[in-house]
C-alpha cells in the first residue's frame, strides 16, 4: 500500500497515507466480495462471477493514488482526514451503484474520472479561493439563469420525472447542485465583507435574503423542494455562523414550518410525502411504497448486513440515488451504516476545525458553510430513508449516483482542503465562537439520531418487518432456495420445485391435486397446502434455530425447505378428480378413525402449472375454479341432516311411525325425496333417499335451541382445524322456524369437510375425528417427524348410532348411505351423498361425502357407488 | 464454503472500515493531546535568577511555570528597591520557551537594555533590568 500511497516523515502525510491504505483495503475487499457474491447466492463455485466493476476499482485506485501524491505536493499543511473520507465515501458509493445497476456504474465511473481530474488541477490553481470570491455574482447569476432555463429546456435523463436537468447527447447536468455550492460561496463572501460594519442585521441580510429567496422560489416552481429546503437551512446556518445571533435559528425554524404548511396545502408532492412520512403503513403498496421498501431493506440488513451483492436492495425504488443509504443499510447492515455516519461525524469536526483556524473571515465562513452544506444534505436524505424526516429528493454527497452531485461534492471538498492548507496557528480573531460549536452540536446530534434510528429499524423492528407479506425478499429467496416437496402418503411426489438456483419454479405432478395443494407463485401468492405448510416448505419451521441463523448469516437466505408428507393418496385423489369431471361440486374421502383426508376433490379445478397463462381467466370464471369447494364451499345441509336426526332420536326413543306422505310443500316450495318412491316405500328407503317428511317426523317436538345444540354436537358450528384456507362456520338465522331447521334450510351452511367429519362420527361410535392433512415432515436432524394428532371430539351418543346404521344400509355394498336434496341460496338444487362403511367392515373405516351443485341426488349417488366399488375392490 | 469465504470477507470489510475510523480517531486524539501539552507543559525547566546590582545580592533556582518579580515580599523573587513596582514583571514557561512580560510598570522592564512592550523570549545569559535592579538570567539546557 505504501507504493500506492507513499508516506513521509511529516505526520500529516503519514496519517493520510495510513487512512488511504485502510480505504483501499475496504474498496478492494468490497470489490472481491461483489465478484464472489453469486457463488454464495447459488451455493456453487461453478457459476458466472461478477467482474464488470473491476475497471471502476482501477479508476478509483489510480485516481486517488495520484490525488494523494498531488495533495502532498501542493497542500503540505492540509487536513489529512478530508481526502481519505472523500475517497472512502465515493468508492463505497461507486461500488454500490455498480452492484445495483451496472449501466449507471459505467456513467458514474466516467464522472469519477472527471471529478478526480478537476480535483487534481484544482490543487494546482494558486489563488482558487480568492478567485471564487471575485466571480461570485457572475457565477451565481449564471447558475440562476441555467435553472430558469431548465424551466423551458429541462429534461429528465431517466425518462419521465421532474425536469431538473440540462443537457444533450447523453450528458446531463443539474444546475441546482451547483447552486448550493455557489450560494455558500456567495454568502461567505458577502457576509464576511459586512461583518465589521455596525449597521443592523436586517440591513445586512436584505440583499442576501432577496437573492436566496428568489432562488428558492425558482426551485419551488420547479418542484425541486429538497434543494429549496436545503437552501433555507444553509442560509440560516451560515448567517448564524456569521452573526452569532440565535434568533436567526428560531426565525428560520418558524419560516420553514410556515413554508412547509403552505407547501402542504399547495403542492401535491409535499402532501403525498408528508402523509407517507407520518403514516407509511396505511398505504404501504401505494403512496408510501418507497419509504416502506426502504425500511424493509434496513430490517433485512440487520446488524451485519447481508454482505455485498447478497441482499436485494434493488427492490427499493431509485436505490442508486435517493435510497442509496437503504442499499448500504441492507448489504452492510447497522455496522456499515453507523460506520458511514461516523465518517460524516469526523468530516463535521474536521470541517469546522478548519473553519475555526481559517486565515480570514471569508475562508472561515466558506469552510463552515461547506461543512454545513455537505452534512445537512446527508442528514436530510438519510433521515428521509430512515423516516426521521419526510423524503426530499436530494442526493447523498459523494455516495449517490449522479454526475452533478459528485462533481459539486468533489469541488466542495477541494475548497475545504485548500482552506485547511492555509490555516494558521494564530488565526484571525473569532468574534462569535458560540455558533461554531452550536452548529457542530446540531449536526452531530442529527447524525447520532440517525444511528439510533437505524438501530431501531435494523434490530428492534427487524423481525416484524422481515415477515411482512409485502417484503419481496421472501419471493426472491424462493428463486434461490429449494422449497420442500409435498408428498402423498406413499411418498409419491405431489408438488416439487424444478429449474436451476436463481430460476426455481414450482410445479405439481398432476393437476388432480390442485384443490388441496393450491399454488405457490411469485406474482399470485399462495393457497392450499402450499400456504398451510409454508413454514416447513420454506425450512423456517422444523429446522433448528441455529441452522436458520447460520443460513441467514452466511447467505441471507432461509435454509433449504423440508419435505412434507400429506395424508392424500395420489391414486384415490386422481380417481376422485376424474369422477367429478364435468360437475360442479366437491368430494371428501376420510379415514373415519384418524381423520386423515385420503382424497379431496373440487370441481371445476385448475392446473397450477398453467398459473402464469391462465390466472386472469380463472379469476373471471363464474364457476370459481380457484375455490376449493371441499373446505371453502358452503352449502345448506338440506335433508342430509337425516342420519344425525335419526341417531339423535334413536339414542332417546324408538323409531316413530313412518310418515304417510313423502314430499312436503312449504311456502310454495316443494321438497321431495332424492328418488321417486311410491307410497309403499319402506322406512329404510324413506330415510336413505332423504325424504323431507322423514326429517320432519324425526324432528317433531324439537325447538330451535335443540337444533342449535345438535349442530354444536355434530361439529357444524366449528371450523375444522386444517392448514388449508377454509370458510369460517356459519350460524342458523335467528328467527328460523324449527320446520326449516328440520329441512336443513334454516340459514346454516356447512362445508363438505364438516359434513364428512360429522358422518365419520357415525362410523366411530360417536367420536368425531379431527381432520388431518399433514402426516410428517422430514427434518434435517431427526428425519421424519410425525405431526401430532388431535383428539377426537365426542359427538352423538353411541347407542343411537348403533341402531341408525342398519337402517341406512345400502343394497349390495357393505356401506350405509343417504342421498338427499338441499336448496341453494338461489333456489338451485344441491345434491348430497353421505356414506361410510358398516361397522362390520374389516378394512379402513372410510367415509365418503359428495356434494354437487345444480344436480340431482341420483347423480351424486351414482358417482358415490362408482367410487365405492373401486374403493372396496382395492381393500380386502 | 462460499458463504464462509464471503463471511470472512464481510468481517474484513468491517475491520477496514472501523480500522479507518479507529485510526482516524486515535490520531485526532493524539493531536488533541499534543495540543494541550503544548499549552500546559508537564515539565518546567529550572530558571536561575541572580541580582547583579541595585539590591542586596540574591540568587534563586526556580522551577515554576509562572514567576512574578516585584517589590512585594510575597513575589516569587522579591526585589527590594523603590524603582521596582509591587508586581513588576512576569516570567512564564510555555510553547517550550521562557517568556518575560512587563506588568504595566512606571519604570519599565528592559531586556539587554531594550524596553519590552510585549511578551519576549528569554535566552541563557540575558540581562534583565527592573527599574534600577539588574538581574542575570540563567536557563539550564
Amino acid at each position: 500500500m505504501n507504493l500506492l500511497f507513499p508516506t513521509s516523515t511529516e505526520s500529516k502525510d503519514h496519517i493520510q497515507a495510513r487512512l488511504m491504505s485502510w480505504t483501499a483495503g475496504f474498496i478492494l475487499i468490497y470489490a472481491i466480495s461483489l465478484t464472489l457474491a453469486p457463488a454464495a447466492r447459488l451455493h456453487s463455485w461453478n457459476i458466472a462471477y461478477r467482474w464488470t466493476h473491476w475497471p471502476a476499482v482501477l479508476v478509483w485506485i489510480v485516481g486517488f493514488a495520484l490525488l494523494h501524491r498531488q495533495t502532498r505536493k501542493y497542500t503540505p499543511d492540509r487536513d489529512p482526514y478530508l481526502l481519505p473520507i472523500m475517497a472512502l465515501l465515493s468508492g463505497w458509493g461507486l461500488l454500490t451503484i455498480w452492484r445495483l445497476t451496472p449501466d449507471f456504474g459505467i456513467r458514474q465511473t466516467l464522472w469519477l474520472i472527471v471529478c478526480q481530474a478537476l480535483f487534481w488541477f484544482g490543487l494546482k490553481i494558486p489563488n482558487l479561493i480568492q478567485e471564487l470570491r471575485h466571480y461570485k455574482y457572475l457565477s451565481l447569476s449564471g447558475i440562476l439563469l441555467l435553472i430558469a432555463l431548465t424551466l423551458i429546456f429541462g429534461a429528465y435523463p431517466g425518462g419521465f420525472g421532474p425536469r431538473l436537468w440540462l443537457g444533450c447527447c447523453g450528458i446531463y447536468f443539474q444546475p441546482a447542485e451547483a447552486l448550493k455550492l455557489l450560494m455558500v460561496v456567495y454568502l461567505a463572501a458577502y457576509l464576511s465583507e459586512r461583518q465589521a460594519t455596525t449597521i443592523g442585521l436586517l440591513q445586512i441580510l436584505t440583499p442576501a435574503f432577496l437573492l436566496v429567496g428568489s432562488s428558492i422560489t425558482l426551485l419551488a416552481v420547479q418542484r425541486d423542494l429538497g434543494t429549496a429546503s436545503l437552501l433555507i437551512i444553509l442560509f440560516t446556518l451560515i448567517v448564524y455562523l456569521a452573526t452569532g445571533k440565535r434568533r436567526v435559528l428560531l426565525i428560520s425554524a418558524g419560516l420553514l414550518s410556515v413554508a412547509g404548511l403552505i407547501g402542504y396545502q399547495l403542492f401535491d408532492v409535499i402532501r403525498v410525502r408528508v402523509e407517507a412520512w407520518l403514516n407509511p403503513w396505511l398505504d404501504a403498496s401505494g403512496r408510501s411504497y418507497q419509504i416502506v421498501q426502504s425500511l424493509l431493506a434496513f430490517a433485512s440488513g440487520g446488524f451485519l448486513g447481508s454482505g455485498p451483492g447478497l441482499g436485494s436492495p434493488s427492490v427499493v425504488p431509485i436505490a442508486h440515488s435517493d435510497f442509496i443509504f437503504a442499499a448500504i443499510g441492507e448489504e452492510s447492515g447497522l455496522l456499515g451504516g453507523v460506520g458511514l455516519l461516523l465518517l460524516l461525524s469526523i468530516l463535521t469536526l474536521r470541517g469546522l476545525k478548519t473553519a475555526i483556524r481559517a486565515a480570514n473571515a471569508y475562508q472561515r465562513l466558506l469552510a463552515g458553510g461547506i461543512t454545513t452544506y455537505l452534512i445537512s444534505q446527508s442528514i436530510l436524505i438519510i433521515g428521509g430513508n430512515l423516516r426521521l424526516l419526510p423524503l426530499t429528493g436530494v442526493t447523498l454527497p459523494f455516495v449517490s449516483y449522479g454526475g452533478s452531485s459528485l462533481l459539486i461534492s468533489f469541488l466542495s471538498l477541494l475548497i475545504l482542503l485548500r482552506i485547511s492548507n492555509d490555516t494558521q496557528d494564530q488565526p484571525s480573531p473569532l468574534r462569535h465562537p458560540e455558533p461554531y460549536w452550536t452548529t457542530a452540536a446540531l449536526l452531530l446530534t442529527g447524525l447520532f439520531a440517525l444511528t439510533l434510528l437505524q438501530g431501531w429499524w435494523s434490530i428492534i423492528r427487524s423481525p416484524a418487518l422481515a415477515t411482512r407479506p409485502d417484503n419481496p425478499r421472501r419471493i426472491i429467496a424462493d428463486r434461490y432456495v429449494l422449497r420442500g416437496q409435498l408428498l402423498d402418503r406413499n411418498n409419491q411426489v405431489l408438488a416439487y420445485t424444478e429449474g436451476q438456483p436463481g430460476n426455481y419454479l414450482r410445479r405439481v405432478t398432476t393437476s388432480a391435486v390442485a384443490p388441496v395443494i393450491g399454488y405457490h407463485n411469485a406474482t399470485y401468492g399462495q393457497s392450499g397446502a402450499e400456504f398451510g405448510f409454508d413454514g416447513y416448505l420454506r425450512g423456517l419451521q422444523g429446522t433448528p434455530t441455529s441452522l436458520v441463523w447460520y443460513y441467514s448469516l452466511l447467505f441471507s437466505q432461509p435454509p433449504p425447505g423440508l419435505d412434507v408428507r400429506l395424508s392424500l393418496e395420489l391414486n384415490l385423489q386422481q380417481q376422485a378428480t376424474q369422477l367429478l369431471e364435468g360437475q360442479t361440486g366437491a368430494l371428501v374421502l376420510l379415514n373415519a378413525n384418524t381423520g386423515e383426508i385420503l382424497a379431496m376433490a373440487s370441481s371445476p379445478s385448475f392446473d397450477p402449472n398453467q398459473i402464469e397463462q391462465q390466472w386472469p381467466t380463472w379469476l373471471n370464471d363464474q364457476r370459481a375454479p380457484l375455490l376449493n369447494r371441499a373446505v371453502q364451499g358452503l352449502y345448506p345441509p338440506g335433508q342430509a341432516l337425516i342420519p344425525f336426526l335419526l341417531a339423535d332420536q334413536l339414542s332417546r326413543a324408538d323409531l316413530p311411525n313412518r310418515p304417510l306422505a313423502l314430499s312436503y310443500s312449504l311456502q310454495g316450495q316443494l321438497f321431495e325425496c332424492s328418488q321417486p318412491l311410491d307410497t309403499s316405500a319402506t322406512w329404510n328407503e324413506i330415510l336413505r333417499f332423504g325424504c323431507p317428511t322423514a326429517a320432519l317426523r324425526l324432528s317433531e317436538g324439537k325447538t330451535s335451541q335443540d337444533f342449535r345444540s345438535l349442530y354444536e354436537q355434530i361439529g357444524f358450528s366449528q371450523m375444522p382445524a386444517l392448514p388449508l384456507p377454509s370458510s369460517p362456520p356459519t350460524q342458523p338465522d335467528k328467527n328460523a322456524l324449527p320446520t326449516l331447521s328440520a329441512l336443513g334450510q334454516d340459514g346454516l351452511r356447512i362445508t363438505p369437510l364438516q359434513m364428512a367429519l360429522a358422518a365419520s362420527a357415525l362410523n366411530q361410535q360417536g367420536n368425531r375425528p379431527a381432520p388431518r392433512l399433514g402426516l410428517a415432515v422430514n427434518t434435517p436432524t431427526q428425519g421424519w417427524i410425525v405431526f401430532s394428532n388431535q383428539q377426537p371430539q365426542p359427538s352423538l351418543p353411541a347407542n343411537g348410532i348403533v341402531r341408525t346404521l342398519p337402517l341406512l344400509a345400502a343394497n349390495g355394498l357393505p356401506i350405509w348411505e343417504i342421498s338427499a336434496n338441499a336448496l341453494g341460496d338461489e333456489q338451485q338444487p344441491i345434491a348430497w351423498y353421505l356414506s361410510g362403511v358398516q361397522p362390520s367392515w374389516q378394512g379402513t373405516p372410510l367415509t365418503l361425502v359428495i356434494v354437487l351443485e345444480d344436480a340431482r341426488p341420483l347423480q351424486a349417488a351414482q358417482l358415490g357407488h362408482q367410487f365405492w366399488q373401486s374403493l372396496l375392490s382395492m381393500q380386502p | 464454503m462460499s458463504g464462509i469465504l464471503i463471511l470472512v470477507l464481510r468481517i474484513l470489510l468491517a475491520v477496514c472500515l472501523y480500522g479507518f475510523l479507529i485510526w482516524a480517531m486515535l490520531t485526532i486524539w493524539h493531536e488533541l493531546r499534543a495540543h494541550t501539552q503544548l499549552i500546559h507543559p508537564q515539565h518546567t525547566p529550572t530558571l536561575h535568577l541572580a541580582i547583579l546590582e541595585g539590591a542586596p545580592a540574591q540568587e534563586k533556582e526556580l522551577a515554576l511555570p509562572e514567576i512574578i518579580l516585584g517589590r512585594d515580599p510575597n513575589s516569587h523573587f522579591a526585589l527590594n528597591n523603590e524603582t521596582v513596582s509591587a508586581r513588576h514583571a512576569r516570567i512564564s514557561f510555555h510553547h517550550n520557551q521562557w517568556w518575560v512580560e512587563d506588568l504595566h510598570t512606571t519604570n519599565g522592564t528592559y531586556l539587554n537594555d531594550q524596553r519590552i512592550e510585549a511578551a519576549t523570549v528569554l535566552v541563557n545569559g540575558d540581562e534583565l533590568r527592573c527599574g534600577q535592579v539588574v538581574l542575570s538570567i540563567g536557563i539550564n539546557p
